[in-house]
């Protein structure tokens, strides 16, 4: 934590009344792609949630615990967030219910607690914090590359959505390294955060490529099949990102002197928050 | 463990998920022989102990204290807009915007006006004395992206002082409009007009409440703004300045007009008091000090724990039935029952 920033969670609101369903004009698989976040995200993060206050009373480092708590209310106002704009998907005809109740097991069954004592509930909980430490590299590559990604605005992107989108991306951001420095205070141990990580790495792009495609074959606008030609199209003209930028983070992830620090820029992190129109105008 | 219906619904469980199970079994599976050769958890000790090495009046009703590390060692840096944790001799713990030089390792200097118990103690801290301390920390972050408009009111002038000086260093624009009730209360009047460009601090003496939208008139154009001060001051700028707003939120608001009351932790549990002037949760962080909280203001939800007896005076944002947020709930009875 080199830049020893304080966190705190923001008390954002979003009106989703005027929010179209293809919020990039014309570019239904650039909105189901993201909107995979707005159906994946509330579940994920309350898993978070849930995974970080069974490690607090662990923690015996008064400044890391802080850091952590300021995680814990952000990832909280992210997930209820993100479900808003999930309610908005069914309002407009496109009910993520049966997405939903997947990923919901997924995260409560699955990678739940799994009804666990003693050292296996212990050894369940470390791997958990280095599965979080893992998916948390890609949320502040990805919260980095939404705030680049002008050519969005360029496209025509609702404001609304792009202030979710990088509001979210600035925190996640601002809130990089504790996962990080979580999981190396109470295990540290690098076979286990590398195999963590092979798994974290395709199981998340899997989940995108699965939920678009859901998501386009269930879109009441008919916009027709979700077709590798059009992400590479996107991709290219910077609406989604590259898979150029996506899989050498992976790599980066790796050596044994990895920190989150050297992931993204907290200035620019500070300098969205300050002029997004949610957080200014959050409490 | 069933797996999730399919996704296009065909009448079976979903394939992917039902694959995935046995994986995620196996896996834990593997993760318990990680119990071998557990690392420790180590302690981490933050605490500085620092030596005041000297006491200077800066105006009425301020102190400045620097303090230095009694072995000689360096310091850990800091950027503009950091604080220091400080613990009083009385264990009270108040922060202390950095108001020296960032760029000198050897010394940090904080200042205190004079108002309330805790600034008296550290008024009362002489030369010589040794004091504990914990951070630096930033929750003002100062982001090269000028040019910059400053305000600052009164002892607000703390965590600025630091930008402006690099701001003159780096030569970028910028202004600073600075309000106190009188000349003689502002501290570091004398610094400022040592800046090579004086002409762009503007000092604006007011007894009454200053005209905002006046002071923020002669902005830069494009200028992103930081503002330390009173709360007052703050939100009327919140509510006058459209560009990028830089500001440091404090803690949440002391509670006022709350009446004592217990908290019992289980049915069979432990029975704390709260008082008057203190939130349910801080009662309960003395004795589960691992309690999950985030926000303390009422609208993450991070703190909600079931009620198991007793009625809830409900503050903040809206729960399940039988639930209470314990950073701002209060109880409408004498005692509390969660299911903690």
């Amino acid at each position: 934590m080199d830049e020893n920033l304080v966190l705190h969670p923001r008390n954002v609101r979003f009106d989703w009344a005027s929010v179209p369903l293809h919020w990039v004009p014309g570019e239904p698989l650039t909105s189901h792609t993201i909107n995979t976040l707005h159906i994946v995200l509330p579940e994920g993060e309350r898993w978070f949630v849930e995974v970080f206050r069974e490690a607090l009373p662990l923690i015996t480092d008064d400044e890391l615990r802080e850091q952590v708590t300021g995680f814990i209310g952000q990832e909280a106002m992210h997930a209820e967030a993100h479900q808003g704009a999930a309610d908005h998907l069914a309002a407009q005809g496109l009910d993520p219910t049966p997405f939903v109740a997947q990923i919901e097991w997924l995260f409560r069954k699955l990678l739940g607690d799994r009804d666990l004592t003693g050292a296996a509930k212990h050894q369940w909980l470390l791997e958990r914090l280095s599965v979080i430490a893992a998916i948390e590299h890609f949320t502040a590559v990805l919260g980095q590359w939404i705030l680049n990604s002008a050519p969005l605005d360029k496209a025509g992107a609702d404001p609304t959505m792009l202030d979710l989108l990088r509001w979210h991306g600035a925190e996640e951001v601002e809130h990089r390294a504790v996962a990080f420095d979580l999981y190396m205070h109470l295990d540290g141990r690098y076979l286990r955060r590398i195999r963590t990580m092979i798994v974290v790495a395709p199981v998340l792009g899997w989940l995108f490529v699965r939920s678009a495609r859901w998501l386009m074959a269930n879109d009441p606008l008919k916009p027709g099949r979700a077709r590798w030609r059009d992400y590479f199209r996107a991709a290219r003209i910077g609406l989604l990102p590259r898979l150029s930028e996506l899989l050498p983070a992976i790599w980066r992830y790796l050596p044994r002197g990895y920190h989150p620090r050297d992931e993204g820029s907290t200035d620019q992190a500070v300098a969205y928050l300050a002029q997004s129109p949610a957080a200014k105008a959050a409490s | 463990m069933q797996p999730p219906p399919d996704l296009y619904g065909r009448p079976r469980a979903d394939r992917l998920f039902s694959a995935l199970a046995p994986v995620v079994a196996g896996y834990q599976r593997l993760s318990e022989r990680s119990a071998r050769r557990q690392p420790d958890v180590r302690p981490v000790d933050r605490d500085l102990t620092l030596v005041v090495r000297s006491v200077v009046a800066e105006a009425d009703g301020v102190v400045s204290l620097w303090l230095t590390d009694p072995t000689g060692n360096l310091l850990p840096r800091w950027r503009p807009g950091s604080h220091l944790d400080v613990t009083l001799p009385s264990g009270t713990r108040r922060q202390y915007s950095l108001c020296g030089d960032p760029a000198d390792p050897t010394v940090y200097r904080i200042a205190v006006r004079l108002v309330g118990a805790g600034s008296a103690e550290m008024h009362a801290v002489a030369e010589g004395s040794t004091l504990t301390v914990r951070g630096p920390r930033n929750a003002f972050p100062f982001v090269d992206r000028g040019p910059y408009l400053f305000v600052a009111g009164g002892i607000g002038i703390t965590p600025i002082l630091p930008m402006v000086r690099m701001c003159a260093r780096r030569g970028v624009d910028w202004r600073l409009v600075y309000t106190g009730r009188t000349l003689e209360s502002m501290p570091f009047l004398d610094e400022l007009s040592a800046l090579p460009t004086t002409d762009r601090v503007r000092v604006v003496p007011d007894d009454g409440v200053p005209d905002i939208a006046e002071l923020l008139a002669d902005a830069p154009s494009g200028a992103s703004l930081y503002c330390c001060g009173p709360t007052s001051m703050i939100d009327a700028v919140r509510r006058e300045w459209t560009g990028p707003l830089h500001f440091e939120r404090f803690s949440p608001p002391p509670v006022v007009g709350g009446k004592p009351f217990e908290l019992q932790l289980g049915a069979e549990g432990p029975v704390v008091p709260v008082a008057a002037d203190e939130s349910a949760l801080e009662a309960l962080r003395r004795v589960r000090p691992g309690a999950a909280y985030s926000c303390r203001q009422g609208f993450c939800g991070t703190c909600r724990v079931r009620v198991i007896d007793g009625e809830v005076e409900h503050h903040g944002g809206a729960v399940a039935d039988g639930s209470m947020l314990v950073c701002v709930s209060r109880a409408a009875g004498d005692r509390l029952v969660l299911d903690v």
